[in-house]
């Protein structure tokens, strides 16, 4: 089996070769049945592909240990869905998924448009032929999930903290998200190659655009709420090198998101957004490079693989070939209007992506920062927490508070007068909120309370907006369906604001306090009392789970259990951490049990409060909904689109 | 390797083989091999159907701004005027490309539809339906800033729509 | 209305605002941490602020909650070069996958031929998919 596989990947490659190759020279020579036959090389390099994901995907199931790749992520005692989690498990799964996810995204997109835009779909199939060589040629040659061995009785299995939805659920969403970002590179690319470079790329890859974006925030949501509550160190992101791989892509993607829309209304940012969609392509695989070479360090990272300068020489070639594309093109990305006013939705939409942007480098700096200095000074640096911390303010509060004057600026320009007279009553609830936070203690922390005082700001333009629209609309459900992407963008914006919430909440606020308890000793913090009950252990099947029993009373009365397992096959252990959220008061009691002495009942605990940490999970359920509602389908918007950019036939 | 897996292999060397040559052997003379993209006089019009749906909408989207309170009176006052002209003038374009026929073109082996190319006349976002606004699709408005429908203001705000 | 388009000057603001940020951030707090392995690690010149990467070498001694802390060396990850480093760690314990052969990461102060450390960070051994820890 592991030669079909095998196979498989060898016909990929070469399908992928030919449509980049023969692809190329159709668009380029303007040859209708050599372009056709690329296009179909693409389709079929999908079918590949898929073959080589379901020959892996069997033999996980089947606990094939004669794969060497099956032997080193599972073992005979795994479940079946989380057998085939280990299919992106190990890096060169993982490289199998991505490939599967670039061909199907391809397919999926080069054919939805292959009768519109022909002669800029025709350069799209060549893009995407060339990054797909690359990956095709990483698994044939470099890296590939079809090795054979001698089987073993049983395979290493899966670490214990992984065998959990979240995790199953986390990379293929990344996936899907990083990899969803090549569709409007390719697109972009095909632009400036065909030379059509007005906005109608940007309206054929709208959509893409917002899944990939989707999917790469929602994704690293659920690897947050992983790591809050599988991980238990107390909290949901460290700035790791590899957390970061994912964010910056986004952050890129979120500004490209607003800047087309200027380009579609204005024609203007031309080649920032050629800029930005290269920028944000470049990311997500840098941050594949980043994450599997071992370069950084990385609570996260796998070993140092020889990946790593494959995976750089592509990035630089890639990056040269954006650049030149663009530098090439210059000549038609001429602006077709012009910024008139600072105080103007365009300028405000400017100023969002300058900041996201200078986020979005900042953290690339912090990242690669370790390896400048080895370069440049022979020295590994490292960049701590605060640096991270202190940009995120820096940059994000004013994007929080952009986020509430944007949508109230009309086009073009907006006098200062009418500006405050828009915005007089949201900043009256903020005042208010912000005297009342005051009061209520939260100037215990200055961020904090700056970070509530915006959110409720934006809050308020949401909630004006949508009041406005309904009186003028007459109903609620009118006014969103007819817009769908303004107030869809709305509650994504909601979404975003009680993300900043939670973070600040939890972050800025709460407590953290270390404490030894004897059998019996109690221990107070922030209203809660914990009571040391003893401390137990049991042995199951997979375990040895050994707890600290507590008694709380206060704010929350109950009893929790904290401690670790030592599991038996892979011989490792897992933190198990006691979260209970107190709704009425807003906030978590998490308890982590750092050492246990079951013999003599003493047990060090690190207890925790986090306010407002669930609103962080609740904005992920918003931000989905209001991207669902930013990406429904309409109906006459299809028609029109494909009536106008599909040629007819005599 | 097994039965199952041999078979697999060999369908999908096939199908790859005969998908990828497949343009070539449904059409092995063409008459026309170039790929269809359209021709300068469509790729105007395009252009031009392209420019009049971004005046409506941005006009729209003033009305409905407008109408929801966020633009002032004076505000709109000083900035429906030029855009009402713009949107005026690509209408003009529209028509005057459209008047000027199929003859002004040059000819081609595969003929342009009008009606295909026109599509609808439809903004971005429906902020504003059709009737709503001051300007009627499809028809040619060119009048200066202030006019008879300011004085109507209130007649604006209860959205009746008024056709020149 | 204006003729000229605002639009450079502001870019040209926000760069600069920007690059002001991150100078004035770098000038007052700025403060990155030596990563070195202990074959990188001069006992008798250094001294601060740093973070050791090695294997974590035997014996464990003490506790990371008393005074005197918890006792262990690393030595390179290579495994190549002989050095060493003397490491007392105070804190809380170590997250559960520390243990003697693993490679970590641990960051506090040296002095007197001795890291101080205050964090330790975890890796998993290569063998597996990737269990994320943090002391």
């Amino acid at each position: 089996m592991a030669e079909l596989g095998r196979a498989a990947l060898v016909v990929s490659l070469g399908l992928s070769v030919y449509a980049l190759v023969a692809g190329a020279i159709g668009a380029r020579q303007n040859r209708r049945r050599l372009a056709d036959s690329a296009r179909n090389a693409l389709f079929c390099s999908f079918g590949a592909t898929l073959v080589a994901s379901a020959v892996l995907a069997s033999a996980l199931v089947r606990h094939d240990f004669s794969f060497v790749y099956v032997a080193q992520h599972t073992d005979r005692s795994l479940s079946t869905p989380y057998a085939l989690s280990a299919f992106w498990g190990g890096q060169e799964g993982s490289l199998l998924l991505w490939l599967l996810v670039l061909t199907g995204y391809g397919t999926l997109a080069v054919f939805v448009n292959r009768r519109l835009l022909r002669d800029l779909t025709a350069w799209v199939v060549p893009v995407l032929g060339g990054i797909g060589t690359f990956f095709a040629f990483m698994l044939v040659a470099v890296s590939s999930p079809f090795n054979t061995q001698t089987a073993p009785l049983d395979g290493a299995g899966l670490v214990a903290s992984l065998q959990n939805p979240y995790m199953v659920a986390h990379p293929p969403m990344l996936y899907l998200g990083y990899v969803g970002l090549s569709i409007p590179f390719a697109f972009a690319a095909g632009a400036l190659l065909s030379g059509k470079t007005d906005e109608r790329w940007i309206v054929a890859t709208r959509r893409w655009t917002l899944v990939a974006w989707t999917f790469l925030g929602f994704g690293q949501l659920l690897g947050a709420h992983w790591a809050y509550v599988e991980v238990g160190w107390g909290g949901y992101y460290a700035w790791d090198p590899v957390e970061n791989a994912a964010l910056m892509p986004w952050l890129a993607a979120t500004a490209f998101l607003h800047s087309v829309m200027i380009q579609e209304r204005k024609g203007m940012l031309k080649v920032w957004n050629m800029v930005l969609v290269a920028l944000a392509f470049e990311l997500s695989v840098l941050g594949t490079f980043l994450t599997r070479s071992g370069v950084v360090n990385s609570i996260h990272s796998f070993a140092k693989s020889s990946i790593g300068g494959w995976f750089l020489a592509f990035v630089v070639i890639s990056t040269l070939f954006s650049v030149t594309l663009i530098l090439w093109r210059l000549p038609l990305l001429k602006a077709r209007t012009k910024l008139e006013s600072a105080l103007s939705r365009e300028a405000t939409f400017l100023y969002n992506n300058l900041l996201l942007v200078a986020l979005c480098l900042t953290i690339l700096w912090g990242v690669l920062f370790p390896i400048v200095t080895q370069l440049v000074k022979g020295e590994t640096r490292t960049i701590g927490r605060p640096y991270y911390d202190f940009f995120l303010r820096a940059f994000g509060l004013p994007l929080l508070l952009l986020m509430g004057i944007g949508p109230l600026i009309a086009w073009r320009k907006t006098s200062v007068r009418a500006l405050v007279r828009t915005l007089a009553w949201p900043i009256a609830v903020t005042v208010v909120c912000g005297i009342a936070l005051a009061f209520a203690g939260a100037g215990s922390s200055k961020p904090g309370i700056i970070a509530y005082s915006f959110s409720a700001f934006v809050l308020a333009t949401i909630v004006l907006e949508l009041v406005r629209g309904t009186r003028a609309t007459g109903s609620l459900f009118q006014l969103v369906s007819r817009n769908r992407r303004r107030y869809g963008g709305y509650v994504v914006h909601a979404a975003i604001v009680l993300l900043a919430i939670g973070i600040a909440g939890s972050s800025a606020y709460g407590a953290n306090v270390e404490r030894r308890l004897t059998l019996g000793q109690s221990a107070t913090v922030d209203g809660y009392t914990l009571t040391n009950r003893g401390v137990t252990q049991r042995t199951t099947p997979r375990a040895t789970e050994t707890r600290a029993v507590l008694a709380v009373r206060g704010d929350w009365k109950g009893t929790i259990e904290t401690g670790s397992n030592q599991f038996f096959n892979p011989p490792e252990p897992a933190q198990e951490v006691a979260i209970k959220t107190n709704w009425w008061r807003a906030e978590d009691l998490y308890v982590i049990a750092d050492e246990l002495h079951p013999k003599t009942n003493v047990v060090y605990v690190q207890v925790l409060v986090k306010p407002l940490v669930n609103l962080i999970w609740i904005a992920g359920i918003v931000f989905l909904i209001g991207s669902g509602i930013a990406l429904w389908p309409d109906a006459r918007e299809q028609r029109r689109l494909v009536t106008r950019l599909a040629p007819a036939r005599a | 390797m097994t039965a199952i897996a041999l078979i697999v292999g060999a369908a999908l060397a096939v199908g790859a083989v005969v998908l990828v040559a497949l343009p070539f052997l449904r059409d092995p003379a063409p008459v026309d091999d170039r790929l269809d993209a359209p021709g300068a006089a469509e790729e105007r019009r395009l252009a031009l159907v392209e420019e009049r749906d971004r005046a409506l909408a941005a006009l729209k989207e003033l009305e409905f701004d407008h109408r929801t309170g966020k633009i002032a009176d004076d505000d709109y006052g000083e900035l429906v005027g030029p855009l009402r002209q713009e949107a005026a003038r690509t209408l003009r374009a529209l028509d005057e490309e459209r008047r000027a026929g199929p003859s002004a073109h040059e000819p081609k082996v595969r003929q342009v539809a009008v009606p295909a190319v026109e599509g609808e006349a439809v903004a971005d976002e429906e902020l504003v339906g059709d009737g709503e606004t001051d300007v009627a699709d499809r028809q040619v408005v060119d009048e200066p800033p202030i006019g008879p429908l300011e004085e109507g203001r209130d007649v604006q705000r209860r959205g009746v729509a008024e056709a020149k | 209305m204006s003729t000229r388009s605002p639009a450079r000057l502001i870019v040209a603001l926000a760069v600069a605002g920007v690059l002001a940020v991150f100078l004035v951030y770098t000038a007052l707090a700025g403060r990155s941490t030596p990563t070195l392995t202990p074959s990188q690690v001069k006992p008798s010149t250094m001294s601060g602020r740093l973070s050791v990467v090695g294997i974590v070498v035997a014996p464990l001694r003490g506790d990371s909650h008393t005074t005197n802390g918890l006792h262990f060396q690393l030595k390179d990850p290579t495994g190549t070069k002989p050095q060493i480093v003397d490491v007392v760690y105070h804190g809380t314990k170590p997250p559960p996958l520390f243990r003697v052969g693993r490679s970590v990461v641990v960051t506090g102060t040296y002095s007197a031929g001795r890291l101080q450390g205050t964090d330790i960070l975890t890796k998993c051994p290569s063998k597996y998919t990737t269990a994320p820890t943090k002391a």
